[in-house]
C-alpha cells in the first residue's frame, strides 16, 4: 500500500539563510510497510535530492535535528503531522 | 517558576522582585548576561538573535523544572531575549531561590550552562566585516557536559 505522509519542515539560522526557506510542508511519498519506516535520515535524503546546496547544507557534520521540539538522533521515526526542524548548533545565552 | 522570551529589554530589578516575591528563601542567586562589544577576533556593534519560539519555551521550562528538582528551589525564572540587541544591553537573566547559597548558585550555573547549548537561539554579529553567524564554542559544550557526567553538582 502506498501513501503520502505530510510533515512540516523548519529551517533556522545559517541553514535557513543558505536555502532561502524557513518553513514548508513536505509530502513524503512512501510505501507504507513496516519494513520501511520513515526516519529523520530518510527525510534528509529526500530533501538532499533538491540540489547540491540542500545536500551540502543538510549533510554538514554538526547539523541538529529536532522532532516536535525535541532534539533527536537521525534514526528517530517521523509520522504524519510531525514538525521536523534542522539547524546549526545553538548559540544562545 | 516561569520563562519569558521577549524582544524588549530585561527589567532586572522587576525580575528580582518577582522572583523573590513575598516569600523569600534564605538564598537568592541571579545571573545577568549582556551583549559584549567584541568577540574573539573583532569588535561587535550589534547582535541579532534568531530563535525557534515553541521549542525554546519548552526547553527552558524543562530546564527550570529540572534545576528546581535537582536543587530544591522554591522559585526560579529564566528570561531570554530575541531580535536586535545593541552592545551592553541585557540578553539573558536567570534567577534561583533556595535554602542555601550552594544550591541557588549551582542552579543558576546549571541553567546558564545548559541553555547555551540546548536552547534554540542563534547569534548573528554585526562587526567590521559585516554580519556573520556566531560559531558554537567547544568550551560551552564542555561546561554543559560537566553536569551530565556528574563532575559538576
Amino acid at each position: 500500500m502506498s501513501g503520502g505522509v505530510k510533515i512540516t519542515i523548519k529551517l533556522f539560522a545559517a541553514l535557513r539563510e543558505a536555502l532561502g526557506e524557513s518553513e514548508f510542508e513536505l509530502d513524503f511519498e512512501v510505501v507504507t510497510t513496516d519494513a520501511v519506516p520513515i526516519d529523520v535520515a530518510s527525510v534528509k535524503a529526500a530533501l538532499s535530492q533538491r540540489g547540491a546546496d540542500w545536500s551540502e547544507a543538510l549533510n554538514q557534520p554538526n547539523l541538529v535535528h529536532a522532532l516536535n521540539h525535541k532534539v533527536v538522533f537521525i534514526d528517530a521515526l517521523v509520522s504524519e503531522g510531525d514538525e521536523l526542524a534542522f539547524f546549526p548548533p545553538m548559540t544562545g545565552g | 517558576m516561569s520563562v519569558s522570551l521577549q524582544s524588549e529589554a530585561i527589567d532586572v530589578a522587576a525580575e528580582y522582585d518577582q522572583l523573590v516575591g513575598d516569600r523569600p528563601g534564605a538564598a537568592v542567586a541571579t545571573f545577568t548576561g549582556y551583549v559584549r562589544d567584541h568577540s574573539d577576533a573583532h569588535t561587535v556593534s550589534e547582535l541579532e538573535l534568531e530563535h525557534y519560539p515553541e521549542m525554546a519555551r519548552k526547553v527552558l521550562e524543562n530546564l527550570g523544572q529540572s534545576a528546581a528538582e535537582r536543587f530544591g528551589l522554591s522559585s526560579w525564572r529564566i528570561v531570554h531575549r530575541f531580535g536586535r540587541l545593541a552592545v551592553s544591553e541585557t540578553i539573558v537573566w536567570v534567577g534561583a531561590v533556595a535554602d542555601h547559597r550552594g544550591e541557588a548558585i549551582s542552579a543558576c550555573e546549571l541553567m546558564m550552562d545548559t541553555l547555551k547549548t540546548d536552547a534554540p537561539f542563534w547569534k548573528r554579529e554585526q562587526g567590521p566585516a559585516g554580519e556573520q553567524w556566531v560559531a558554537s564554542r567547544d568550551s560551552d559544550t564542555e561546561r554543559r557536559a560537566r553536569w551530565q557526567s556528574g563532575e559538576a553538582q
